[in-house]
């Protein structure tokens, strides 16, 4: 909680205290008062809803442009990752042309080869199994053994022939081969790239659609943020009417009860000192806001505190400062749970910022009864609201028992 | 002082009609003798076939030029013992090689042709021997254009060898013909001097002396032989001649008929005559000696 939202809430809360213990003296006064409260605290509330819209905003806002960088990130990396697939796709597409003419190659030339060694068996036959017409004819010698040289020259030409294919077939196979591993990896590849892009486009999506929701969310705020600060204007306008009003009666009443005031604000700290059994501190502590006008240097502002402010350790005990009855147990807004004890004779002791009570309203307490406990903190750290009152007129604490400042 | 009897022709004045079936028969063998005897001459009996059959092949380079072969065939041709050199180009051999091998023709159909050209040596049939053969290698081979010389290395010893003895035999067969034709003609002799052995008597008594009379006999044999082997020959010949000129095929075996025209075929015609006239005057002495001892 803020300081001006805290030095408001205390405004409220005495402003509900005097209406809480001095109902039946000022009727007129109480009702300006209680509208006074009632409208502060709605302006309260639509200011720390404003507040807190206006916060939730400015994350959608960050939010929306983190969002949008990440969209446009992601529109980025797509386009590079379309780009690249198209790359891998044309390098696919002229790796299988190659395939295709390879294999084709692979294909005439198997086939030459299987001609080729069709023509050298059947040469060989030729040559080997009698299919000679004039070959054998023994009364020419000569010419018989140039046909068989010249046989075996083109028999040596065939094979040479058929060797020579199958050498090429073979190169082509190899070069087949490593085109086929290619296409394989660059397949891999491609489907590697398309998992990552479907991945990119689905963050994208997702990004897109959590975008939407931002920006929806956005509007609505900026929506809500408009008609709240319009609210608020509103509200700001009838607050100031009735301070206006407050201020009014208050100038009025001050000067016809400025004696009396100044009268029991004199008496009151010996009439809690004339307590049976006197007073003592509710908790040990240090006093971190003291009673009186005070400057808030925050937000440059006097402010007039009726009660102090001590700081203890979180969940300590709360005890009753001196014999009496609890006249009230309940949440007061601005203040949390407040529990006001009766000491009689219009002496009045009031506990705010409590977790829990551990008594009731209308039982008896004793000085040094626990009566309640303080919240835990994170920091360790909580502080009790402590306010004494005197005939309707707020006594600074200090003046009546020992505190620790 | 008696008048002394003309002996010449006596046996034709003595038995007409016997001598002239004789001579007839004698003629048509010398014929026979007279054709078998020009070629024999003309074919040097297996050599002009063997010359025919047998050839070396001096396979050239693929690069070789074709005007260059010829000029490398003429320089051939002009060897001694070469007859003729004949250069023939990788599209002949190619056509030579698939005649010989016809099933291989469809088979390389879109193939180019894998042959190189070659030069054929042939040699003269007089001519061919080992040493001939090997000085023609040699001088193929030591062209450079020249890839191979194929020269029958293997077989070529034993063809030489087996025309030697097919070139003997023939002889052989020729000589027995002629042995024969002389025992034949000795028993013809034979057979007239016994026939005519009483006029012989007579003449004898008259005083003229059997060696007169044998010789007279002899030497009208041997003209009568000589002039029947020379006819013979010269019809054998002749009917050689046409037979050349009919089958000429026979030429790669005998010989052109042109060679039956040479000086030296007619001189060796003329010997064969003498050698004719030689043996009929031999059975004519012969025969009559083996009539007048009563042997057969």
């Amino acid at each position: 909680m803020t300081r001006g939202t805290r030095l408001l809430s205390i405004f409220l809360v005495a402003a509900l205290s005097l209406g809480f213990l001095f109902r039946a003296s000022a009727p007129a006064a109480r009702d300006v008062a209680a509208e006074l409260r009632r409208e502060r605290g709605r302006l309260l509330e639509m200011k720390e809803r404003a507040k807190k819209t206006a916060s939730e905003l400015t994350e959608a806002l960050r939010k929306e442009k983190l969002s949008k960088g990440r969209v446009g990130e992601l529109r980025a990396r797509l386009k590079r990752q379309r780009s690249l697939l198209s790359r891998i796709d044309r390098k696919v597409s002229a790796l299988n042309e190659r395939l295709d003419r390879t294999e084709k190659a692979v294909r005439e030339l198997e086939e030459a080869r299987g001609q080729a060694r069709t023509g050298l068996l059947s040469a060989e036959v030729v040559a080997f199994t009698g299919q000679r017409v004039d070959a054998g004819n023994p009364w020419d010698p000569s010419a018989r053994e140039r046909e068989r040289y010249f046989m075996r020259l083109r028999l040596a030409a065939d094979a040479e022939g058929v060797a020579r294919i199958t050498r090429a077939r073979e190169r082509k196979e190899e070069e087949l081969s490593g085109i086929e591993r290619q296409v394989a990896v660059t397949e891999r590849k491609r489907t590697q790239e398309k998992k990552v892009g479907e991945t990119l486009l689905s963050r994208q999506m997702e990004e897109r659609s959590r975008l939407a929701g931002i920006e929806r969310e956005k509007k609505r705020k900026q929506k809500e943020l408009k008609s709240l600060r319009a609210k608020i204007a509103r509200m700001e306008a009838v607050v100031s009417r009735v301070e206006r009003q407050v201020k009014e009666r208050e100038r009025r009443a001050r000067k016809g009860a400025q004696d009396d005031a100044a009268r029991k604000a004199e008496e009151a700290p010996r009439r809690f000192a004339s307590l049976s059994g006197g007073l003592s501190a509710p908790l040990p502590g240090k006093v971190v806001s003291r009673f009186g006008r005070q400057h808030d240097p925050t937000f440059d502002v006097t402010i007039e505190n009726r009660g102090v402010e001590i700081e203890a350790p979180s969940g300590a005990s709360v005890k009753s400062v001196g014999n009496g009855e609890v006249a009230f147990a309940g949440a007061v807004s601005g203040f949390g749970n407040v529990l006001i004890v009766q000491h009689g004779g219009g002496l009045f002791s009031v506990y705010g910022r409590m977790e829990t009570f551990l008594v009731k309203q209308g039982e008896t307490v004793r000085k040094g009864t626990v009566v309640g406990r303080l919240p835990e903190s994170p920091s360790g750290k909580s502080v009790l609201y402590l306010e004494l009152r005197a005939g309707g007129t707020a006594v600074d604490p200090a003046s009546a028992m020992s505190l620790d400042r | 002082m008696s008048e002394r009897p003309s002996l010449w022709w006596i046996d034709w004045r003595l038995s007409r009609g016997a001598l002239v079936r004789e001579t007839i028969g004698r003629f048509l063998f010398f014929c026979l003798l007279g054709a078998a005897f020009l070629s024999l001459l003309l074919s040097g009996g297996t050599s002009r076939f063997l010359a025919d059959r047998f050839a070396v092949t001096a396979v050239l380079r693929a690069d070789v030029p074709a005007a260059e072969a010829e000029g490398l065939a003429r320089k051939a041709a002009e060897l001694p013992p070469v007859r003729s050199a004949a250069y023939r180009d990788p599209e002949t051999a190619w056509k030579e090689f698939l005649l010989a091998y016809p099933g291989l023709e469809p088979l390389r159909a879109a193939g180019g042709n894998p042959l190189p050209g070659y030069i054929e040596v042939r040699f003269r049939h007089d001519r061919l021997t080992g040493a001939d053969v090997n000085l023609v290698v040699s001088a193929m081979r030591s062209v450079s254009r020249v890839d191979q010389v194929l020269a029958g290395e293997e077989w070529l010893p034993r063809l030489l060898h087996a025309g030697r003895y097919a070139s003997w035999f023939c002889r052989g067969i020729f000589g027995a013909f002629v042995a024969g034709f002389f025992l034949f003609c000795r028993l013809q002799e034979r057979g007239r001097a016994v026939a005519l052995a009483g006029d012989f008597a007579f003449l004898a008594e008259r005083g003229v002396p059997a060696g007169r009379l044998a010789a007279s006999r002899a030497a009208g044999a041997a003209v009568s032989g000589f002039l029947s082997a020379a006819a013979g020959a010269a019809a054998g010949g002749g009917a050689l001649f046409l037979l050349l000129r009919e089958f000429p095929s026979l030429e790669r075996v005998i010989g052109p008929p042109s060679d039956l025209l040479l000086p030296r075929t007619v001189a060796a015609a003329a010997v064969f005559s003498c050698f004719a006239a030689l043996l009929s005057a031999v059975s004519s002495l012969l025969g009559g000696r083996a009539a007048l001892s009563g042997r057969k």
